[in-house]
């Protein structure tokens, strides 16, 4: 026990650790946001969109805008969080319509060269409308300071990613195991063919499906806007993040995108305490051993 | 068939005319001396590259302007390494075998800097590099065909800890991306504060990845540490988050904030009233008063650059570190040829070698000879709101380089030091 204690001193302050927990929670919240919905559009259509990235980081600069053309301080926060990612809907849907769609049944190959030509596509536009600079999106003010849990300060808006996302995981199951609409989703991950010779119009559902990830990836973005600095690049963090959670869970796996990311959140905040040199790999680690163990992902289905 | 094709033909020789016709005329009757310059021009590094695109060519127009170096016009061939050091080394041998450039320039990072540093000396073909920080390339992996015009790492991290070692802070920490910038930046500061101050220790590091977009548990660790002050090597977009993530903590009123990096208005300003108000931190001062009395050519350079840059379009057209590098440099290759009186790389070695000092707006720059190293005036500060209620980096003192960078004689152990380790 006292060897313990000499090499983790924080073992024994229970207030670290709460606000150690309590921190890893949030990181992994919002990787879960991020993550399901790019395992959604995997599960469905087979498509490993790698500018699920892209439309976080778009997201993120609707809100930029929204909140500046805004004259109402206090509401001009909710209204963007709400517009901002309809309007990453939006474009995913788009370009389902006019570019996805031609491609579902080429080539992994090709499909990975198309939506990584839409990260260099994307970039490139937002480069050109919002310019090279670092933009902000300041917390509401409601949000701005903290609370105490356990006597030590947390941030007062990682409240709100910590409430709202259990109520996507809520509404997801909902929505996917109380609907028509989500049981045909599900039955499209299982076997596309059929539910189209059943008489289901499966492009349609496609759409909807790419539509609702994109969403969720809007979503993500639209919240993580005030935590991080808006800028270029923010793309190509995110999908790594997300990509590790979403192969750790299982592709295409709900339940396993909110395991995995809880898992990596809290994983990441200990092992800053535990092992500080290395907490740049151990992302990768937890991914290699799933991956070793379980090349599937924690709940995902072996191919058959 | 036979009009249409020939209806697409004759716009496209009504333009071949025009290249013909404009081209001497743009030239000036003058072979020009060509330098082609790899830099970062998409993506991320955008935000300091495109300020220093308009700075070189500022200083260019003004060259040329005045006659040219040699007579001859001076003309910049760019071309964008998408910051990786293979796309870099592609371009310069494109730029020196096709293009028969006179000489090589750029990289704001330091791989791309040290990967086209290395095809120089290869190739035999001299190469100014610019905007990336990296004291290796002069130092460790310095040799006669790299010459750096601007600041290196070892300048403005001793800036901040000269600053640190004012206060009476003995237990410190760190948060530094884990890379190689990353690293130099902490080993360099913690060098030379423990030199200035040997009562000093480390209680707590922080490594993480680069691009890191949630530090919550970096900073609630940090909070826990005991460490009075902490150094961050953090910078730009990750540095703003780590910023706005650590305010609700009160981190930064609990431990004093020591970073080169958060004097840019690329970070203050649109952090805006979250900035950490209290930060010891590096700047370019184009604003202070005091700054602007010491140097009277400044207020016309601040001038002409805004107008410059809102002349081309650019979005920020505020006076910016980058901006002043990239006329810096533009000047310190002309002079370095005007100097040699000859475009042939010896010649102009020979020059560099030699050292040489230039006046800047904001003051004088050193050529150092015996690492082909430039040394700036450097500017360090606390963060502070003005009367409008934008943040800015105030108190400012000046240093010069040379009163701080490593001389010549510890140079010449670290290219030693490194040449051991290559064998």
């Amino acid at each position: 026990m006292e060897l313990i204690t000499s090499l983790f001193p924080w073992i024994t302050n229970g207030p670290l650790i709460a606000v150690q927990v309590m921190s890893g929670l949030s990181v992994g919240m919002f990787l879960f946001l991020i993550s399901v919905g790019m395992s959604l559009i995997f599960g469905v259509t087979r498509i490993v969109n790698l500018a699920h990235g892209s439309f976080y980081m778009v997201s993120a600069y609707f809100m930029v805008t929204l909140i500046e053309v805004m004259p109402e301080r206090a509401l001009s926060f909710w209204i963007a969080l709400l517009l901002a990612p309809v309007g990453v809907a939006i474009l995913g849907g788009v370009i389902e319509v006019t570019l996805l769609r031609r491609i579902y049944r080429r080539d992994p190959m090709m499909q990975l060269i198309l939506t990584f030509g839409l990260i260099l596509v994307i970039g490139t536009l937002v480069l050109l409308v919002w310019g090279p600079d670092n933009k902000s999106v300041p917390r509401p003010d409601a949000l701005a300071g903290s609370v105490r849990i356990f006597g030590q300060p947390f941030p007062s808006y990682y409240l709100l990613v910590l409430g709202l996302s259990p109520l996507v995981a809520v509404g997801l199951w909902l929505v996917f195991y109380r609907t028509r609409w989500g049981m045909l989703v599900r039955a499209a991950t299982v076997d596309r063919e059929m539910l189209g010779a059943l008489g289901v119009n499966v492009s349609r559902l496609y759409t909807q499906v790419f539509v609702f990830g994109s969403w969720l990836a809007g979503l993500g973005g639209a919240l993580a806007a005030p935590t991080v600095a808006v800028a270029l690049g923010m793309d190509a963090d995110v999908l790594i993040n997300a990509f590790v959670v979403v192969v750790i869970g299982g592709l295409g796996s709900f339940a396993g995108s909110l395991i995995s990311a809880l898992l990596v959140g809290e994983l990441q905040s200990f092992g800053i305490l535990i092992f500080p040199a290395v907490s740049i790999v151990l992302l990768f680690a937890i991914m290699a051993v799933v991956l070793i163990v379980r090349p599937w992902g924690l709940l995902g289905r072996p191919e058959e | 068939m036979w009009t249409r094709s020939t209806s697409a033909v004759w716009p496209m020789v009504a333009l071949l005319g025009l290249t013909v016709a404009v081209g001497p005329a743009a030239a000036q009757g003058k072979q020009p001396i060509r330098i082609g310059e790899i830099n970062s021009y998409s993506g991320v590094a955008t935000v300091f590259t495109f300020p220093y695109k308009e700075g070189l060519a500022m200083a260019t127009k003004e060259i040329n302007d005045a006659g040219g170096v040699l007579g001859r016009p001076l003309e910049f061939i760019h071309r964008d390494d998408k910051l990786k050091p293979d796309e870099a080394v592609k371009a310069a041998r494109e730029l020196v075998l096709q293009e028969k450039v006179d000489f090589l320039a750029g990289c704001i990072t330091s791989a791309v800097g040290l990967a086209i540093s290395a095809y120089a000396k290869d190739a035999k073909v001299l190469y100014f590099a610019t905007h990336c920080q990296t004291s290796r390339l002069t130092w460790d992996e310095g040799h006669r065909y790299v010459a750096h015009t601007t600041n290196n790492v070892n300048q403005y991290v001793r800036v901040v800890a000269r600053k640190a070692a004012s206060f009476p802070y003995k237990k410190w920490a760190h948060i530094s991306p884990d890379y190689e910038y990353g690293q130099n930046l902490w080993e360099e500061f913690w060098a030379f504060l423990k030199h200035l101050r040997p009562d000093v220790q480390v209680v707590q590091q922080n490594w993480p990845k680069l691009g890191e977009s949630d530090h919550s548990s970096y900073i609630t660790a940090l909070l826990q540490s005991g460490a009075e002050a902490f150094f961050s090597g953090l910078w730009g977009a990750q540095e703003i988050a780590f910023v706005k993530q650590a305010r609700p903590f009160g981190l930064v009123e609990k431990l004093h904030y020591f970073t080169p990096a958060i004097g840019t208005p690329d970070e203050l300003d649109p952090l805006g009233k979250e900035a950490p108000i209290g930060a010891i931190t590096t700047t370019f001062p184009w604003y202070d008063e005091g700054v602007l009395a010491r140097h009277p050519k400044l207020p016309e350079w601040n001038r002409k650059y805004t107008e410059w840059a809102k002349a081309h379009g650019v979005k920020d057209p505020q006076p910016k570190l980058g901006a002043s590098w990239g006329y810096a440099s533009a000047y310190i290759m002309a002079e370095a040829i005007k100097r040699a009186r000859s475009t042939d790389p010896d010649k102009v070695i020979g020059v560099l070698s030699e050292g040489f000092e230039m006046e800047f707006p904001w003051g004088r720059v050193i050529m150092r000879g015996c690492d082909q190293q430039a040394i700036p005036p450097q500017w360090g500060g606390v963060v502070k709101m003005n009367k409008e209620g934008k943040p800015i980096v105030a108190d400012i003192e000046e240093f010069h380089g040379k009163d701080i960078i490593k001389s010549c004689d510890e140079v010449a152990q670290l290219r030693a030091a490194a040449a051991a380790k290559k064998k």
